[in-house]
C-alpha cells in the first residue's frame, strides 16, 4: 500500500511517501510563506521521481493541527480533495504528536508558541502514548500541570522559550506510520483543521479566552 | 462544435461554490453554500471565520455539483477557479482544491479573475455582444470595464475609496439596519422621498468613483439633525442617498458608453440586484438606445457558475495556470 504523509502546519513543510511501513521518500523544507505555490508541485515531483502516479496513492496521513491556520488550510484543502478524488482513506495526525516523535525519554512535551503567553502543548510518552492531550493553554499553567514529570521531560519545539531547555524537533514519520497504518480513515467531508483555538471574533462574541 | 464542460470553484469571500457550466452559457449544476447567517452575528464578514467555513465544505460542494450534473470527472474538460481578488485565506481553499483536481484528473487549470466572473454572469442570460461596457458594482468593487471583444478587459474607472456595496452597508449601519444592509436601503429608498441635501460624489471628468464623502455626509447629517432634536426620516434619507449614488453612476456610465462607442451595457456584481439601480439604468438605456443586460438575481452574488462561464472563454483563448498557481488578495483585472 502506497501512502502519502503531509505536514504543512508549522515552520516546516514535510512530505513523505511510504510503501507499507517502509519509507520511500522523505522531504522536509522550511516553510517560507510560499506553501501554496510549492506544495502540490513538490508532491508531483516526488511521485515522478519514484515513478509512481498520483493514482497509486492509497491512503493519506495529514497533520491537521494545531499550528498555522493558513498552513493547515492549504494542507487540508489538498489532502481532502486528493482523498475525495481518489476515494481513499484520510487519517488526521496531531502536529504535537508528530513533534513528539523526536527522541526523548521518558516523557516528551511538544510545544508550539501560540502568542500572548499561550502555547499549544501535550505530554506524551516516548512511545507516543498521550498523558495530557493536545491543549491550548497559558504556558505557566501548563508547566504547573506537568510539574510532577518535570525532571523527566524533554521539551521539543521550534520556538524559543527563554526559561525552558528546549530541544529542536527531529521528527520521525515512520513512528507515526507504524502507529496509524491500520487506522480507519475519517469522513473526508467533515475533516477540519484542529485549530484548538477559536477565532478572536468568536472569543469576543462569547466572552471566552484562555 | 464539441461541447465544453468546465468545473468551476469560487471561494473568494463568504460563499463556497462549485458549478459545472457547458459552453460558457449553460448552468448544468450549481452548488452555493453561503455563510451569511454566521457573519450576521458579527455585523460583517470575519475573514478567519470565512476561511474556516470554506475548508469545512469544499469537498462537499464539489461532490454535490458533480452529483447534480449527472456527469463524471471524465466528462469535464477543464477546472476553472477564482484566484483573485478576495480574502486570501478563503481564496486559498478554492485554489488548492482546484489545483488538486487538475493534478489528479490531469485537466487544464484556468485561473479566473473574480470580476471577469461577475461580468460573464451576463453570458448566462444572453450571449454578450461587443464592444461592450460593463458596470461592476459589488461589496468589494465599483468599476467601469471596456471590452472590445471576448475576454479582453480594460478598466477605465474604479472606486478611489469604498466600493459602492460597502457604502450601502455602512449607511445601513448608520440607519440601524442589520447586516447585510444594502438590500434594506434599496427597499427603504422605494418608500421615501428625496428630501435631504447630500453631495453628488466625485462629479469630475474621470470615470472613477468616490463614495466615502457621501458616506461622511450621511453620518454628519444624521448627527446634526439629532443634535437639533429632529428625528431622521429613514426612508427619505435612504432615497436621498441612493439617488445620489445612482445619479453619479448613470452619469459616468452614459459618458463612457458614448466615448467608447458601445451599444451594449452589462451590469455585474451584488449591487446589480438593486431595483433602484436597475430601473435607473433601464431608463437610461432605453432613452439612449443601448442594449442592457443584467444577470439573474441568483447570479448577482458570488457563485461558481459565473466563474465557469468566464472560464470557458479563458479556456478558448488558451489561458492556463500550472500547479504553482497562487491566490492573490488584490489583482488588477486584465
Amino acid at each position: 500500500m502506497i501512502s502519502l504523509f503531509l505536514d504543512t502546519s508549522c515552520h516546516m513543510m514535510t512530505i513523505a511517501i511510504y510503501k507499507g511501513k517502509r519509507q520511500l521518500y522523505f522531504f522536509e523544507e522550511e516553510n517560507k510563506n510560499d506553501l501554496s505555490i510549492k506544495l502540490i508541485p513538490k508532491v508531483k515531483e516526488i511521485m515522478e521521481a519514484l515513478q509512481l502516479y498520483v493514482t497509486d496513492i492509497e491512503k493519506v496521513f495529514v497533520v491537521n493541527g494545531p499550528g498555522s491556520f493558513t498552513g493547515l488550510r492549504i494542507g487540508l484543502s489538498f489532502a481532502k480533495t486528493l482523498a475525495w478524488a481518489l476515494n481513499i482513506p484520510i487519517v488526521p495526525i496531531s502536529e504535537l504528536e508528530f513533534l513528539a516523535t523526536t527522541d526523548g525519554t521518558p516523557y516528551i512535551v511538544p510545544m508550539i508558541d501560540a502568542r500572548r503567553d499561550a502555547i499549544y502543548a501535550a505530554l506524551y510518552t516516548a512511545d507516543l502514548k498521550p498523558i495530557i492531550e493536545d491543549v491550548y493553554i497559558k504556558r505557566e499553567e501548563f508547566l504547573e500541570k506537568v510539574k510532577e514529570y518535570r525532571e523527566h521531560i524533554t521539551f521539543v519545539s521550534l520556538d524559543d522559550f527563554p526559561s525552558l531547555p528546549v530541544v529542536r524537533p527531529k521528527v520521525n514519520v515512520t513512528k507515526i506510520i507504524e502507529k496509524y497504518i491500520d487506522r480507519v480513515g475519517v469522513d473526508v467531508h467533515t475533516l477540519i483543521p484542529n485549530y484548538l483555538k477559536k477565532t478572536e471574533a468568536e472569543e469576543k462574541l462569547n466572552g471566552t479566552s484562555v | 462544435m464539441e461541447d465544453i464542460y468546465i468545473l468551476a470553484i469560487e471561494s473568494s469571500c463568504d460563499e463556497t461554490s462549485c458549478s459545472i457550466v457547458k459552453n460558457g452559457c449553460e448552468d448544468i449544476s450549481t452548488v452555493v453554500l453561503s455563510q451569511i447567517d454566521i457573519h450576521k452575528l458579527y455585523g460583517g464578514v470575519v475573514p478567519e471565520i470565512a476561511s474556516r467555513m470554506h475548508i469545512e465544505v469544499i469537498t462537499k460542494a464539489i461532490e454535490e455539483a458533480l452529483f447534480k450534473s449527472a456527469l463524471t470527472m471524465s466528462d469535464i474538460d477543464a477546472i476553472a477557479v477564482t484566484y483573485a481578488p478576495g480574502l486570501i485565506g478563503s481564496l486559498l481553499v478554492g485554489v488548492t482544491a482546484a489545483k488538486t483536481l487538475s493534478y489528479v484528473y490531469n485537466k487544464p487549470l484556468i485561473p479566473v479573475h473574480h470580476i471577469a466572473g461577475h461580468i460573464y454572469a451576463n453570458n448566462l442570460v444572453a450571449p454578450m455582444e461587443f464592444p461592450l461596457l460593463a458596470l461592476v458594482v459589488s461589496g468589494g468593487h465599483t468599476e467601469l470595464v471596456y471590452m472590445k471583444y471576448d475576454y479582453d478587459f480594460e478598466v477605465i474607472g474604479s472606486t478611489l475609496d469604498d466600493a459602492v456595496g460597502e457604502v450601502y452597508d455602512k449607511v445601513a449601519r448608520v440607519l440601524d439596519l442589520p447586516y447585510p444592509g444594502g438590500p434594506k436601503i434599496d427597499a427603504l429608498a422605494r418608500l421615501g422621498e428625496d428630501t435631504y441635501t447630500l453631495p453628488l460624489p466625485l462629479d469630475d471628468d474621470s470615470y472613477n468613483f468616490s463614495f466615502s464623502g457621501l458616506k461622511s455626509a450621511v453620518i454628519n447629517l444624521k448627527h446634526n439633525e439629532e443634535q437639533r432634536g429632529h428625528k431622521i426620516v429613514k426612508e427619505n434619507l435612504a432615497t436621498s442617498f441612493q439617488n445620489r449614488v445612482i445619479e453619479i453612476i448613470c452619469k459616468k456610465t452614459l459618458r463612457a458608453l458614448k466615448e467608447y462607442q458601445c451599444n451594449h451595457l452589462v451590469l455585474a456584481g451584488g449591487v446589480s440586484a438593486s431595483q433602484g439601480l436597475r430601473e435607473a439604468l433601464k431608463n437610461l438605456c432605453s432613452k439612449n438606445n443601448i442594449n442592457l443586460i443584467y444577470p439573474d438575481l441568483k447570479y448577482c452574488t458570488d457563485n461558481a457558475t459565473m466563474i465557469g462561464a468566464a472560464g470557458y472563454y479563458a479556456y478558448k483563448i488558451g489561458k492556463r495556470a500550472d500547479l504553482t498557481l497562487n491566490a492573490k488578495a488584490t489583482e488588477f483585472l486584465h
